[in-house]
């Protein structure tokens, strides 16, 4: 029995899955994380380490983590790889100017061994916003159609209204229950 | 955690009365467990306690890493209500409204702020789902493998147990963890019991960097706040 074995054999005891939220600073990570777990969302300012969510989701238990995206803090994402079940990289829709850094940040990180193993949520945030582009524009400027090494989906969503948040989470829930707990 | 705290939130809801930070109780000392005395504490020795412990199990100096508590934050998940919540001013402005009623020895006793005592009313007891929300900073130095161990007990029963992983936590970090949990559900008896014997339910919070113990905080609790005695 190989150590992965062991591993998801652990998880499955508990259906424990580890979802790690990146993406560049004022995404919306944090607002998402609050606002899916019924949190007020009037008082977020930048994120200087991580929020931690544990929580019952659909009989799993969610360990969910939130780290800064500022550039300073982008060299210690590594150091939070390790077991992620769930990646969601979350993209600021309007920022249009960075999405390019975006899209860089985001196939550097996928290269990372530690993650080979994850599902991949992009989440196309703040549609609220005017000029916030579409999900088949993001699509394109994000290169997704490039990533061969993970299961991935983008949704568009909406942190501040609560708009799909829901259903982003929820597929990427079913795509790791599908992988890791229907093994044996 | 300590007298520097502010309550943002009280007297709400009717779940909380009031919370202090008590001076050093006489049967918790700061000398360590005799057998315990040469030995460094590890996440299994604390596991395998059947009750609360009568010392703490490390000097306040042996958290080297400079964490620091600054926020605490109860929330009731079904109707979204901050049920309690304490904070750290940030230091710069601390102000005269910081709770006053603390006395001044606690400044130099080496456990202030170890020791919380919380009253809450017995509706605190019937809730179902619950928020506990902790915030800490991080000093200059990298911390690998920052780990949690809390345990409930009421007299000595065990009623809780939490343990989570942090893992490491980026130098001069602010960092929050909220665990989202159901109440676990007790029997009428032990709930009247408990309403009961104020302060016989207790808790030890123990953190550990690299399976070595940095951290040893005690709480105790009542839920017959608000009741006629």
């Amino acid at each position: 029995m190989g150590f992965l074995t062991v591993l998801k054999k652990m998880k499955q005891k508990e259906k424990e899955m580890r979802i790690l939220m990146l993406g560049l600073d004022n995404a919306g990570k944090t607002t998402i994380l609050k606002r899916f777990n019924g949190e007020s969302i009037n008082t977020i300012s930048p994120t200087l380490g991580f929020n931690i969510k544990t929580l019952e989701h659909r009989g799993f238990k969610l360990n969910m983590w939130d780290v800064g995206g500022q550039k300073s803090l982008r060299s210690y994402w590594r150091n939070y790889f390790e077991c992620t079940d769930g990646l969601i990289w979350v993209v600021d829709s309007a920022d249009k100017r960075r999405l390019e850094d975006c899209k860089n940040e985001l196939h550097v990180l996928l290269q990372e061994e530690r993650l080979s193993g994850a599902t991949l949520l992009i989440f196309a945030n703040k549609q609220d916003l005017p000029g916030a582009c579409a999900v088949e524009e993001l699509r394109d400027i994000l290169e997704l159609e490039k990533i061969k090494t993970h299961h991935w989906k983008i949704v568009w969503c909406s942190a501040v209204t609560g708009e799909n948040l829901l259903d982003g989470i929820d597929w990427l829930i079913n795509d790791i229950a599908a992988r890791i707990f229907t093994l044996d | 955690m300590g007298l520097e705290f502010k309550l943002l939130n009280a007297m709400r809801h009717g779940y909380y009365i009031r919370y202090s930070c008590v001076k050093k109780r006489d049967n918790i000392t700061n000398k360590p467990l005799l057998q315990l005395e040469s030995k460094v504490i590890t996440p299994e020795d604390v596991l395998k306690l059947s009750k609360i412990t009568e010392t703490y199990l490390c000097d306040p100096d042996a958290n080297i890493y400079d964490i620091d508590f600054t926020r605490f934050k109860i929330r009731d998940l079904e109707s979204g209500a901050v049920l309690f919540e304490i904070a750290k001013p940030v230091t710069e402005n601390i102000d005269d409204t910081t709770e006053k009623n603390m006395e001044n020895e606690e400044l130099i006793d080496p456990n202030s702020g170890r020791f919380v005592r919380y009253q809450f009313t017995p509706q605190f007891l019937k809730l179902k789902t619950v928020g506990a929300t902790v915030e800490f900073t991080v000093g200059n130095r990298p911390v690998n493998r920052f780990r949690m161990i809390e345990r409930h007990f009421f007299r000595d029963k065990l009623l809780k147990t939490f343990d989570f992983e942090f893992g490491f936590c980026i130098p001069f970090s602010r960092n929050t963890c909220e665990h989202i949990y159901e109440f676990p559900t007790l029997p009428v008896d032990l709930v009247n019991e408990m309403i009961a014997s104020p302060f016989e339910t207790r808790s030890d919070s123990f953190y550990f960097v690299d399976d070595c113990l940095i951290m040893h905080n005690k709480a105790d609790y009542a839920y017959n706040g608000g009741m006629s005695t």
